[in-house]
């Protein structure tokens, strides 16, 4: 199968395509853990409900065209305002407790959130259409291939492109690094340091809102996706390094690349592919691709 | 599930009015929550609607059919835990249903150790009556050596030479493919299986099969992919042009208007496919009464192909009890072996050796037509069971 040029390059494409899409999502969580310190399991819950919003919008404002780009940005704001919320009603309180209570306080989100989606969307698989103007495919000489995954693949360096922009060249890029950095000095120096969690935490998870549901199209809805998918970020994160932004871009393009020729060469290995790559990973660099070795000790 | 409660009330209201004989009980088994909610509901519907017709014509042997329902979740476990629930606690005389084979063969075990009649209306893996069978267990719906059969079939009839085959890694898409790959050389000479895939049970990303697919040489593909998954892969498959390389010959029931009715205009071109029963295609007098009243219980003319296997489930058990005149286990097997009976959609025979009944399917090419904003299988063919 390899020899077949068209074959290699498709599934080039559908491991990078795959692996954006990830990008996306995994980002926001290792945003979250470099300033706030917190291993937020509720990310994939927060993912899962940024698909529902995206499908909901979809099937309330009908078509094929504006409607899902309406439903990725409402995605994006619902998730920011609910984690928002989260992080200023409940989870600024646990700051001081140990990384267990924090771990319990996520984790309960994750069963409440899970069950609350039951609750309003069932227990029924959904799928989306891909948008209009993205749902054919391409003629790229070699072979055909669909523009919305050709769009994943862009949209995944160009929203790492951005992020390190903010991150590295703006003044709340730099409150927001001193914070991983120091947090008392910071608030000495008169910056807010809990606005700044609130706002990173809000950034993060409206990221995995807007990969949730930049993720609809090229899968379907179904209750449990959250957990498939949170296992798929903590590999990603730790591959890559906790905290890293380019870390988690390289860590999500050897999970896409991993998984998608695993299931193609080893199929019957493919779950445990994943898992190997990680172990390898950790074993030869305990802190990660791109982390450093103190950031593999969460405080 | 707010309808699963109210046919719950339903059947228990229609269990009051127990006249001098006692009732008999019937273990009803299906998925009313989870993703085979789905097609697990239209079945509770089409039994419900079996059981009232019979007690409204006075019962059999002059005794009240009672429906004690019980939910599967689709899973093997919990339904083992509630048929052995069914048979100790509510002391049913048999049980009915079960949908998913690996489910059927956890209520079909509990059956064997319990010694009573288990009528499969929906699981197909052909385990449960070959090396599975034991003296309780009767299958009324098709098995998948027929299913097999039908899919190779049409391979022939489109004269598609090299094949692609994509299935679900588990007891259904196993036992698929072999009837498939078994009827291979005599319905379609020459054909060959040139791809062999294996997608988990579950899987929603199916882009790395596709790509294989499209990279293939293959001019048609065979599948069993049902329900959801098959909405959810045809979105993916056909903008890489999947349904023009291919024909898409599929087992799975996705011809059936469940699935049409969901996708209308998304459902991609070149699809030949398989249902139990389609409303369009009402050939008997009994048939066309059956559908009318399914349309009233369902409130829309276009109704759901599932629940005439659930009905045609009780139809068997009602029979069976009426030419046993009783409920115990034996006499029923006994019976039900040999048995012939008239369904809505044409005479059926359980076999006395492999306790399978002779159910077919409708299969043909899904078009578009004037009138329907869905699509209709048509011309339709009838492929019987053996």
């Amino acid at each position: 199968m390899f020899a077949n040029p068209a074959f290699l390059f498709t599934q080039v494409l559908n491991a990078f395509s795959l692996g954006m899409n990830l990008f996306l999502i995994a980002v926001g969580l290792t945003l979250i853990f470099g300033v706030l310190r917190i291993v937020n399991f509720a990310h994939g819950a927060f993912f899962m409900l940024g698909a529902y919003i995206c499908y909901s919008t979809v099937q309330w404002v009908g078509g094929r065209g504006v409607a899902f780009w309406l439903g990725v940005a409402a995605a994006g704001v619902v998730l920011a305002l609910l984690a928002w919320g989260v992080e200023r009603g409940l989870l600024r309180r646990l700051y001081d407790r140990d990384p267990l209570t924090q771990l319990l306080f996520t984790f309960a989100l994750v069963l409440i959130l899970g069950d609350a989606a039951k609750m309003v969307w069932g227990t029924e698989q959904y799928s989306v259409p891909y948008p209009a103007g993205l749902d054919r495919a391409v003629d790229l000489g070699l072979v055909f291939y669909p523009r919305y995954l050709l769009f994943l693949c862009a949209a995944g360096p160009l929203v790492a492109l951005g992020l390190w922009f903010v991150l590295a060249r703006t003044r709340w890029g730099r409150i927001v690094r001193a914070a991983t950095q120091d947090r008392e000095m910071l608030s000495a120096l008169g910056v807010d340091v809990t606005r700044v969690y609130a706002a990173v935490f809000a950034a993060g998870s409206a990221l995995a809102g807007i990969g949730g549901a930049l993720a609809v199209p090229r899968l379907a809805l179904s209750p449990g996706m959250d957990a498939t998918l949170i296992v798929e970020c903590f590999i990603v994160v730790i591959i890559g390094g906790l905290g890293s932004l380019w870390g988690s871009f390289v860590g999500a393009l050897a999970l896409g690349f991993v998984t998608v020729f695993g299931a193609v060469l080893l199929p019957e290995w493919e779950i445990v592919l994943t898992y190997l790559l990680m172990l390898a990973v950790l074993l030869w660099r305990p802190w990660g691709l791109w982390g450093r070795p103190e950031a593999g000790a969460a405080e | 599930m707010p309808r699963s409660v109210k046919l719950l009330v339903a059947l228990l209201i229609a269990a009051l009015p127990a006249g001098a004989a006692d009732p008999i009980r019937i273990g009803v088994l299906y998925p009313t929550s989870g993703s085979g909610a789905v097609f697990g509901t239209p079945a509770v519907l089409g039994h419900t609607m079996a059981v009232d017709e019979i007690n409204a014509a006075g019962g059999v042997d002059g005794r009240l059919l009672v429906s004690v329902v019980r939910d599967t979740k689709l899973k093997p476990a919990a339904a083992a835990a509630a048929a052995k629930e069914l048979i100790t606690k509510e002391e049913v005389h048999v049980l009915v249903g079960g949908l998913s084979s690996a489910v059927g063969l956890a209520i079909s075990e509990v059956a064997r150790q319990e010694r009573i009649v288990y009528i499969a209306t929906i699981p197909k893996t052909i385990q449960m009556t070959t090396t599975k069978l034991h003296k309780y267990v009767f299958r009324t719906a098709p098995n998948t050596d027929t299913e097999g059969r039908g899919l190779a079939r049409i391979v022939g009839q489109v004269q598609a030479r090299k094949i692609c085959q994509i299935q679900f890694d588990y007891a259904y898409g196993h036992d698929l493919a072999a009837g498939f790959v078994k009827a291979l050389p005599e319905e379609a000479p020459g054909a060959e299986i040139v791809l062999d895939l294996k997608a988990k049970l579950g899987a929603t990303d199916y882009s790395t099969y596709i790509a294989q697919i499209m990279a293939s040489e293959c001019e048609c593909v065979a599948s069993g992919l049902w329900g959801a998954a098959f909405i959810t892969f045809a979105q993916q498959a056909r903008p890489f042009g999947l349904f023009d390389k291919a024909k898409y010959i599929s087992g799975g029931e996705i011809a059936s208007h469940e699935i049409a009715s969901k996708m209308k205009g998304d459902y991609p071109d070149n699809v030949w496919s398989n249902a139990y029963e389609l409303w369009y295609h009402a050939q008997s007098p009994l048939h066309k009464g059956y559908q009318e009243k399914l349309a009233q219980l369902q409130g829309r003319p276009y109704t759901d192909s599932w629940p005439v296997l659930s009905y045609i489930g009780v139809q068997f058990f009602a029979a069976a009890a009426n030419k046993a005149a009783s409920t115990e286990s034996d006499s029923l097997v006994a019976a039900l072996e040999g048995l012939s009976i008239e369904t809505p959609v044409g005479p059926r025979h359980i076999d006395a050796q492999t306790h399978q009944a002779n159910t077919g399917q409708f299969w043909g090419p899904m078009q578009k037509v004037e009138d329907y904003e869905f699509r209709i299988m048509r011309p339709v063919t009838y492929i019987p069971g053996d």
